[in-house]
């Protein structure tokens, strides 16, 4: 199945000469792990490769070593036909070859031609660099003010940046890392138009790194697929559809919803079974106009006001950096109002009080479980009791017995891998520490439960569990707030969708009547 | 996965003495040669060290005496270092803790047993109280304990000097005082430590106080709610404060237990010191250093109360040893390098073990992409 001679934009490519990058039987085993195995993968001017892969495909082993991240255990790299060696990303860039990375590097406090210039030796020349950031604004429509101070902009702003501080060293080869994790809809098909051009006007070769199969469909020329460290298939995204890919990536065919979710697949009929009212109980949670001013002045929270009924999902859809870690940090108890109350079962509870939230029934999956979930350098047993050791615990002294009888109960029950309760926290991955939070704040039976990104950095997997037991959570009668950037998760598991945009709920959907094209316009502040 | 777990401990336990015997080595390689460079022979120097330090008659007991309040500092230090606080002003916290001791032990001066419970307690009071006003600007004021606790020490010795000045305060009365005009009375017999002569060696009670101590705070940090809960502060503070863990009320106490146990360590080496901690009276520069060093056994110990047992009495040796070093030749200071260069070593492989361990962790992770 290799890709045929026509470029969905009709122009030829060179079929004849050598390919831009050229990546024979390329191996790289971590340990015991196969990263990459023996991966073949051809690169051609004009045209826009599509990598598809879950979590731990081996999609950004690859990509490390053709920026010169990772050194390949065995096979070749040929640029343009001839053999290279790729020791460092000094090497890369000489070669020709730029990557936009998913997370961005960019120094908050500077200002966008700042950024830009980072990196940079020899003599700092800001007019000559600003015009070169206008002249790229001009020719991909990347437009962007080079004075902004980059800790001012959207993720999606942010993005433009890093792609003009790769297109910069003009790059032959771009390498997009799953670019579309921060962006709102909109950004994102702003981001392929401009993918489109830098692929058209220039004959460049493009990378894009993704595990969304929409993405793939609509901006990719050639799709390659990875399982395993492997490539699995190679098809034309003209000639590709959905579930093919879907069946591609994951090895079998996909079939459950949390699954269609995770790759962008839903769609919008596909709504969770409509709650009963019987299942919505009465108000649980209620916070009314929470202000909160940010550091900068700006109003981080800017009169949230939000109704949570025991026995549903209300997902809080929005762009990042519009509030949401801080309705987090509220309910964490983390931080005190400039105005405004939070209220369980119509008591107020102090806000920034310390543990007066969890105390009040609010269990949180924080956005980040290291900032306040988790202690890393204490045990399993000990991060399951953080919040209240009530019941391990008999006048003030630990009952080491019960602590660990609980710790492997809770093991079991939530699955999580360990060594034991006494493992330290630090030695469990990613998708296990989430567990040990989700199974601790489970397990205070709570009132309401704050998922904030609940599902970042999982795989498919872990994602289904998270989604499973929220719903389980609500059916059981509490009220569960989903807070998340990822559309197709709060359209998955909600009940009822608010849409959060500077600081405050600034729309409202049922789930059984959303208006996607709304939806994105309320997220990016463009409708009220 | 049990083998495997049990051979990579055994392994990793193998390059924990590899290393802190062979950084341990370069240490006393290094004093050695400061030794022969400024004109002296290394072996009557150790030789002097081990005859200060253990050998002869009655020298252990003294070192034992001296390691006492270092231990009883670092306990402390252990304790709010456990809060994620940094006290470093045990040296002034002592001294005012003594300066505490001696005033109300005088004050009341009840019979000998009960009089000696005042010393050690309002010891103890004094230090709290010396840490609290650091705890205070750091919780009302958010002054960093870092500074406050350091300067502090410098502003507790003129107080300290200024009542050892003051007849109605601390300094003894005219008949009392000799010729020297800041000096406190002298606590009588029945108002001291006793100090059981064990083999020769008169072996103070403080250390019975010391190494108590240590077991009772390692067992409470690890085994009780609030020393649960204090560690939570430590590592994460976020984490706390979403868990109820009241970041002014931990910290404050966990501040102030600090210096209490710095003030108790004044307290004992006032009422059983008599060795090398001034004669059972208040002197300007009482605190000689037990503050400071008994900082670095808590450094050194890397906050473990029961560690810390061991390594205040190496300190100690290095102390009562040095005083004989003098005999040799060799300047008795020299000791205070070593002691330098000890402290580094024993620093270097915890730091080696942190960026090993890290870079392993960051591999496991790569691996995991």
């Amino acid at each position: 199945m290799t890709p045929s001679s026509t470029g969905r934009n009709g122009a030829d490519p060179d079929v004849g000469s050598a390919p831009a990058v050229d990546l024979r039987k390329i191996t790289k085993r971590f340990g015991a792990v196969t990263a990459c195995d023996g991966v073949d993968l051809a690169l051609r001017r004009g045209r826009i490769h599509g990598i598809l892969g879950e979590n731990g495909a081996g999609k950004s082993t690859l990509m490390k070593m053709l920026i010169g991240l990772v050194l390949p255990d065995e096979g070749t790299i040929y640029i343009d036909g001839i053999q290279q060696h790729i020791h460092s990303p000094h090497d890369a860039s000489r070669l020709g070859l730029g990557m936009v990375h998913q997370h961005f590097s960019l120094v908050e406090a500077l200002t966008v031609w700042e950024n830009v210039a980072l990196g940079e030796t020899g003599r700092l020349d800001p007019t000559a660099i600003r015009n070169r950031i206008g002249d790229i604004a001009d020719q991909y429509g990347l437009v962007i003010e080079p004075d902004a101070q980059v800790g001012n902009l959207t993720a999606g702003l942010r993005q433009r940046v890093e792609i003009i501080k790769c297109l910069r060293r003009d790059p032959s080869i771009v390498i997009f890392d799953e670019p579309t994790s921060v962006l709102t809809p909109e950004e994102s098909i702003q981001l392929f138009d401009s993918l489109r051009q830098v692929v058209a006007d220039e004959g460049r070769a493009v990378v894009l790194v993704s595990h969304k199969l929409d993405e793939m469909l609509h901006a990719a020329d050639d799709i390659s697929i990875m399982r395993q460290g492997v490539v699995v298939d190679r098809l034309l995204a003209s000639d590709a559809d959905a579930p093919t890919l879907a069946r591609g990536m994951v090895g079998r065919d996909v079939s459950l919803r949390s699954e269609r979710a995770a790759l962008g697949l839903l769609a919008v009929d596909d709504a969770p079974a409509a709650v009963h009212d019987d299942q919505v109980g009465d108000v649980v949670l209620s916070i009314s106009g929470a202000t909160l001013r940010g550091a900068s002045g700006v109003h981080a929270l800017n009169g949230l006001s939000l109704e949570l009924r025991a026995g549903e999902i209300v997902g809080v859809a929005g762009v990042e950096g519009n509030g949401q870690r801080e309705l987090g940090d509220l309910l964490s108890s983390l931080i005190s109002l400039d105005a405004g109350s939070v209220s369980v079962n119509g008591r107020r509870i102090p806000d920034g009080r310390s543990g007066a939230m969890a105390k009040a029934g609010i269990g949180v999956i924080p956005e980040d479980r290291h900032d306040s979930g988790v202690v890393l350098d204490m045990t399993v047993a000990e991060n399951l009791v953080l919040v209240d050791q009530s019941n391990v615990s008999h006048r003030g002294l630990i009952d080491q017995h019960a602590l660990e009888a609980f710790a492997t109960e809770m093991i079991e029950q939530f699955g999580i891998l360990c060594a034991g309760p006494d493992a330290p926290m630090w030695s469990l991955s990613g998708g296990n520490q989430q567990r040990v939070v989700l199974a601790r704040e489970l397990a205070q039976h709570p009132l309401v439960l704050v998922a904030a990104q609940p599902t970042r950095g999982l795989d498919v997997g872990a994602i289904e569990y998270m989604g499973d037991r929220l719903t389980a959570a609500a059916a059981a009668g509490v009220a569960v707030l989903l807070i998340s950037s990822e559309l197709e998760e709060i359209l998955d598991l909600s009940h009822r969708i608010v849409v959060m945009h500077s600081g405050r709920i600034v729309g409202e959907f049922d789930r059984s009547d959303v208006d996607l094209e709304r939806l994105g316009l309320l997220m990016g502040g463009a409708a009220t | 996965m049990s083998d495997a777990t049990t051979s990579r401990q055994g392994a990793r336990v193998g390059e924990w003495f590899a290393l802190y015997g062979l950084s341990v080595l370069a240490a006393l390689l290094l004093s050695a040669l400061l030794v022969e460079a400024t004109g002296g022979d290394w072996r009557p120097v150790v030789s002097a060290l081990l005859d200060g330090s253990l050998r002869q008659p009655g020298r252990w007991g003294e070192t034992l005496g001296t390691a006492a309040p270092m231990l009883l500092v670092a306990v402390g230090t252990i304790v709010s270092g456990k809060a994620g606080l940094v006290n470093i002003g045990q040296e002034g916290q002592l001294f005012v803790g003594a300066a505490f001791a001696t005033y109300f032990g005088f004050l009341v001066g009840g019979p000998g047993p009960f009089n000696l419970v005042i010393i050690v307690l309002f010891g103890a009071i004094g230090g709290a109280l010396w840490a609290g006003v650091a705890a205070l600007l750091k919780f009302w004021r958010n002054v960093p304990e870092v500074l406050s606790t350091l300067l502090l020490v410098a502003v507790g010795g003129q107080v300290v000097a200024y009542g050892l000045s003051q007849s109605w305060l601390l300094l003894a009365p005219l008949g009392d005082r000799g010729n020297r005009n800041q000096v406190s009375q002298q606590f009588a017999k029945d108002n001291r430590l006793p100090s059981p002569e064990v083999f020769g060696n008169r072996i103070p009670l403080a250390v019975v106080i010391g190494v108590v101590s240590a077991i009772v705070v390692s067992a409470v940090l690890a085994r009780t709610v609030w020393g649960f809960r204090l560690r939570m502060l430590g590592r994460n503070p976020r984490a706390a404060q979403r868990s109820g863990v009241s970041q002014t009320g931990y910290g404050v106490s966990a501040l102030m237990i600090s210096g209490a146990f710095a003030g108790l360590a004044g307290a004992v080496m006032l009422a059983g010191g008599g060795f090398a901690f001034g004669n059972y009276q208040l002197v300007p520069g009482f605190a000689t250093n037990i503050g400071w060093t008994g900082l670095l056994v808590a450094l050194v110990a890397r906050e473990k109360a029961l560690v810390a047992i061991p390594v205040a009495f190496v300190f100690a040796g290095l102390r009562t040893g040095s005083s004989f070093v003098g005999s040799t030749g060799v300047e008795g200071r020299i000791t205070d390098v070593i002691q330098g260069f000890l402290v580094l070593a024993l620093l270097v492989p915890p730091a080696v073990m942190f960026i090993r361990d890290r870079r392993r962790a960051q591999a496991a992770a790569a691996e995991r992409v």
